[in-house]
């Protein structure tokens, strides 16, 4: 990063440049948080070939990595919507336990399972709706409220969940979940399927750049005849309904839900997200490949000190010290600076 | 713009390695397919016996760290290959460790998870690699329990608790506190309801109504923050007993007694001895019950020795039927005084004969 | 340059550059509303608890209550601090609090007189804060990032460096910690002592009156001469040394505990302080209305107590409580805005 200090603060263009080929495109996409979260992930896979050697990309070892990542992913790209148009979503972590419980608890009571998950999706829907209507409508803090979802929906898993949890194993989804097709998992397709739809909803579409548009500056936007309330109101929904899908994915993949599952899990994504170039204090900046990314790196740096067999209190020291480093890098290169 | 370039020249580099990296994979799928099922990470099956230890990961238990050590200590005793993983209190972590140790091709795997939701899809996992697993207090079919009978363990603790009550009291009590930890499933209802139902059996007269629960999560701050309210809303309440899931959720509920001024006549009975040994045990704490929690790798370990040997032996998975039944042993406060801190015990049986185990060492010794 | 989108939801938010700020009078008028709604919905939750049971205030509540009070009334000044002068949020309190615990007990147990082990403790506390100050001020960082990093960082650290540490029974803090003076359990007061003094401070001393105005306009704090590196570090190691001081309480009362055991207070005091209408927008806040909105959150847990139901629905209604809070206040400022 020698030349970066000197690079001058660049908003992102609002709208892409028409005349640009697809393949420039596609490129510029790398470069800024992309292009610096590519290299890292490079640099961990070097250090992972190094030090664990060619075992370490063995169809089983990505299998590891890749149903261990898959769901954040999902969950992940979903919430990314909501820091796009800058509204961070902390409930994300509580939703994906409360959907687990809900989808786990009522399969065990017998209701099908299809009917189920719907019912789950509209639950996670009406929390982002929930969520959506005290911040956008009373014009409260996003961090605040979608901390009080937080802590509620915990609460809730708490009062349904109150001794062991019914085990409900449902085989496609377990293999869905735990799958591998032609040797890759299933899921961790599905995340990356998710993430390329998402990619270019946000690079190509009026909507995507709506959505950068109400992240990056509201009023403009509002003044541009862009609803800032519909996108905002759509976005927060996309991430509940996001973290409605990873609970019921969960529950295929670990056959269960405790009233714990999914504790935490919004700062190790938004941890993650923050490694691939979102930020979760200011909106329009961040791409969901950056996104994929960062996630990548985590895991795959998890999964080096996992399969060398190493205290895994370091990797949360190791996560914190890339997160610390992304974002001065970031703003090295002009984002966001602190005074 | 020459930033701008060296951008450029990054990503692409950056492309470049990922084009790298999914080629090497898809070349070691090859590798792999052709080579058969060697064990995965390559970390070479040179046939040593392999032993996959997985800790309960709850930073509020330092014996599930103790554990791993006393364990690890065990494999060296033998020269076996030791790997250790925490299950992070995560049924997801627990999952995906499986999946590491079936990888690595570990000979058996031992272990504690805490959030044992997840084991009917692990217990398949192992299964269908064919690795034994010793499973350490929370029984799952198929696997080998060592354990102790938690049933048993709550029964005579709230026995011993009860004859205490009778003699002291008169069998007159106010108020039966349960400090439950709900997450730990059937765990907490043998040893704390147990302990409830053997209260109600010694003193049949305390009316229904004197029984109350709270959640104090298995550990002593958040008992501690909410027990406050239970002594409150019971403000009549003189003689007062407190069973729970371990000792710290029951000194939680002491603590939170003498705050309010309510530890007159209070007596607690805990559950695991993790905080009746030691210089600083509660005063109200009158006993516990210990299961040396720290030391079931050394039963565990008689198991892989068997199975080593090629020998194994035929799973036996409840605590009524188990491979290795730890015998709780209940401890008055002042018989645990003589009873050494975990660190020294976790020395002294490393010293010990092979085969001892810390019942035999140290219970009313 | 953009704003900090955390409050950017909020439409009434002046956009930087126009240098009005919203409510020109806060300390005032708007201090007393958010005192008075706080006051009357704690009001409704003691009237409701006592028709279903009478015996609801007595005394035991009252010493539930404080107790609940103590140590989440130090650790939110600390929070408090941080939010008025604009830093955002401190997310690595838990850590604050357990590191300073765990140097106090360690000094105790290695025989250093109890005002030592104080010091120590709070020191510790104060050690830590300026860790956080260095690293956003020198790297520019957002405070919430920084402090979500050394608060993952830091835990991963006292995991790996220490299992339980346990205060001695016979010491003078532990003894301290079980007393009470004036019929209120002791620890309760060092909280009364902190939130006036600090609340005086922020009000009355130069010092405070520059970190309501860095936290209310950091530019044009800055064009007013402060010199806003030293203000922001000041006031991370002040903030520091306070949840220092809660962390020595909480040794006092906590016989033994690991590394993990501030996770609990996390939500409880970011909930305490934006409930009090302290915005994180920063700049404004009365530290009286945050007495009165912990003492109303420590209620709840005693409520749910005597209503008879399990301690889950605790975390429920707080939940609820802070999103409608929150709500009501965003709609107040929109309504004023027009």
């Amino acid at each position: 990063m020698t030349t970066t200090s000197t690079a001058p603060a660049r908003p992102a263009p609002l709208f892409d440049d028409p005349q640009q080929s697809t393949a420039r495109r596609i490129l510029g996409t790398f470069k800024g948080p992309v292009g610096s979260i590519s290299a890292a992930l490079v640099v961990t896979l070097l250090i992972g070939l190094i030090w664990v050697g060619p075992a370490y990309l063995s169809p089983s070892n990505v299998q590891i990595v890749g149903v261990s990542v898959a769901i954040p992913l999902i969950v992940g790209v979903m919430a990314s919507f909501a820091l796009l148009a800058g509204v961070v979503d902390l409930s994300i972590g509580s939703m994906v336990g409360f959907g687990a419980v809900i989808f786990n608890q009522l399969v065990a009571a017998g209701l099908d399972p299809w009917l189920v998950a719907l019912i789950t999706v509209v639950v996670g829907a009406v929390v982002g709706l929930t969520n959506a209507l005290v911040i956008v409508k009373f014009g409260a803090e996003p961090l605040a409220v979608t901390l009080g979802m937080l802590t509620l929906l915990r609460g809730l898993c708490q009062v349904i969940v109150v001794s062991a949890p019914p085990s409900t194993l449902i085989d496609p989804l377990y293999t869905v979940t735990q799958g591998a097709i032609l040797g890759f998992p299933t899921l961790l397709l599905i995340g990356i399927g998710v993430t390329l739809i998402a990619a270019g909803i946000v690079s190509k579409t009026r909507v995507g750049r709506k959505v950068q548009a109400v992240g990056g500056d509201d009023r403009a936007a509002a003044r541009a005849g862009i609803s800032v309330t519909k996108v905002r109101v759509i976005a927060l929904m996309v991430s509940g309904i996001g973290a409605a899908i990873g609970g019921i994915l969960y529950v295929g993949q670990l056959g269960s839900a405790s009233n714990v599952l999914g504790t935490g899990l919004e700062f190790q994504i938004y941890a993650a997200l923050m490694i691939g170039g979102y930020s979760i204090t200011r909106g329009g900046v961040g791409n969901p490949l950056g996104g994929l990314l960062g996630l990548l790196v985590v895991a795959g740096i998890t999964n080096i000190l996992n399969v060398q067999f190493f205290d895994p209190d370091y990797l949360d020291l190791i996560v914190a010290i890339i997160l610390l480093a992304a974002v001065l890098v970031d703003r090295i290169r002009g984002g966001d600076s602190f005074e | 713009m020459t930033h701008s370039t060296t951008r450029g020249r990054l990503a692409r580099l950056g492309l470049i390695g990922l084009a790298a990296g999914l080629a090497l994979t898809g070349c070691s799928t090859v590798g792999s397919t052709a080579g058969g099922d060697s064990g995965a990470t390559g970390a070479a099956d040179d046939g040593t016996f392999t032993v996959g230890f997985a800790t309960g990961g709850q930073p509020d238990a330092d014996w599930q760290q103790l554990q791993g050590d006393v364990a690890q200590g065990l494999a060296e005793q033998r020269g076996w290959d030791f790997v250790e993983l925490s299950n992070d209190n995560s049924e997801a972590t627990a999952t995906k460790n499986a999946d590491i140790f079936i990888q690595k091709g570990v000979d058996v795997v031992m272990m504690f998870n805490g959030q044992p939701s997840a084991n009917p899809v692990i217990a398949k996992k192992y299964e269908a690699a064919g690795i034994p697993v010793v499973t350490f207090d929370i029984a799952q079919p198929g696997w080998y329990f060592v354990g102790v009978d938690n049933a048993a363990a709550g029964t005579e603790g709230g026995t011993s608790l009860g004859e205490l009550a009778k003699e002291k009291w008169d069998c007159k009590v106010d108020l039966v506190i349960s400090a439950e930890g709900t997450a730990a499933g059937q765990i907490n209802t043998w040893r704390t309801g147990n302990a409830r139902d053997a209260v109600k059996k010694t003193c049949p007269d305390i009316p229904e109504g004197n029984y109350v629960s709270y959640e104090a999560d298995g550990n002593l701050t958040t008992s501690l923050a909410n027990a406050p309210g239970v002594f409150a809303a019971h403000p009549d309440a003189k003689n007062i007993l407190v069973v729970g899931l371990n000792d710290q959720a029951v000194v939680g509920a002491l603590q939170a007694a003498t705050q309010l001024g309510r530890d007159g006549s209070i007596m607690g009975w805990g559950q695991d001895g993790g905080l009746i040994t030691g210089d600083n045990v509660d005063p109200n704490l009158v006993g516990s019950v210990m299961y040396f929690l720290e030391g079931y790798p050394a039963s565990a370990f008689e198991i892989a020795d068997a199975i080593e040997a090629g020998d194994a032996p035929a799973v036996k998975d409840t605590g009524d039927d188990a491979a290795v039944s730890v015998k709780p042993c209940p401890v008055t406060a002042e018989e645990a005084a003589s009873i050494p801190s975990i660190e020294d015990r976790v020395s002294q049986l490393a010293s010990a004969p092979k085969g001892s185990t810390e019942y035999d060492l140290f219970c009313k010794a | 340059m953009t704003t900090s989108l955390i409050t950017a939801a909020d439409p009434a938010a002046a956009p930087e550059g126009r240098g009005g700020r919203r409510r020109p009078d806060r300390r005032g008028p708007a201090g007393y509303r958010d005192a008075l709604s706080i006051a009357a919905v704690w009001l409704v939750l003691i009237v409701a608890t006592t028709v279903v049971r009478p015996d609801f205030l007595s005394s035991q509540t009252l010493l539930a209550v404080t107790f609940t009070m103590s140590i989440s009334g130090i650790l939110a000044v600390a929070q408090a601090i941080i939010v008025i002068s604009g830093g955002l949020l401190d997310l690595s309190l838990p850590v604050a609090l357990v590191f300073s615990a765990w140097a106090t007990v360690t000094a105790l147990n290695n025989g250093l007189p109890t005002p030592v082990a104080i010091v120590i403790g709070i020191l510790a506390g104060a050690a830590w804060g300026a860790l956080n100050g260095l690293i956003v001020v020198f790297g520019k960082l957002n405070p919430i990032i920084v402090t979500l990093a050394t608060g993952f960082g830091g835990l991963a650290v006292m995991l790996i460096f220490f299992t339980s540490a346990q205060i001695p029974s016979a010491s003078d803090l532990r003894l301290y910690g079980l007393g009470r003076f004036l019929g209120l359990p002791n620890i309760f007061w060092p909280m009364v002592i902190v939130i006036i003094v600090a609340g005086l401070a922020l009000h009355f001393t130069r010092w405070g009156r520059h970190v309501v105005a860095v936290g209310g306009n950091a530019q044009a704090a800055k064009a007013r001469g402060i010199n806003l590196r030293r203000m922001r570090l000041a006031t991370f190691i002040g903030a520091g040394a306070v949840a220092g001081l809660a962390g020595v309480m909480f040794s006092a009362v906590t016989p033994s505990f690991t590394a993990a055991a501030g996770a609990g207070f996390q939500l409880i005091v970011i909930g305490a302080v934006i409930l009090a209408g302290i915005s994180l927008s920063g700049g404004k806040g009365n530290l009286l209305v945050l007495l009165l909105s912990i003492g109303f959150l420590a209620t709840i847990p005693a409520s749910i107590a005597f209503f008879g139901l399990p301690p889950a629905w605790a975390l429920v209604f707080q939940g609820a409580l802070l999103i409608i809070a929150v709500g009501i206040d965003g709609y107040r400022l929109k309504r004023t805005a027009r």
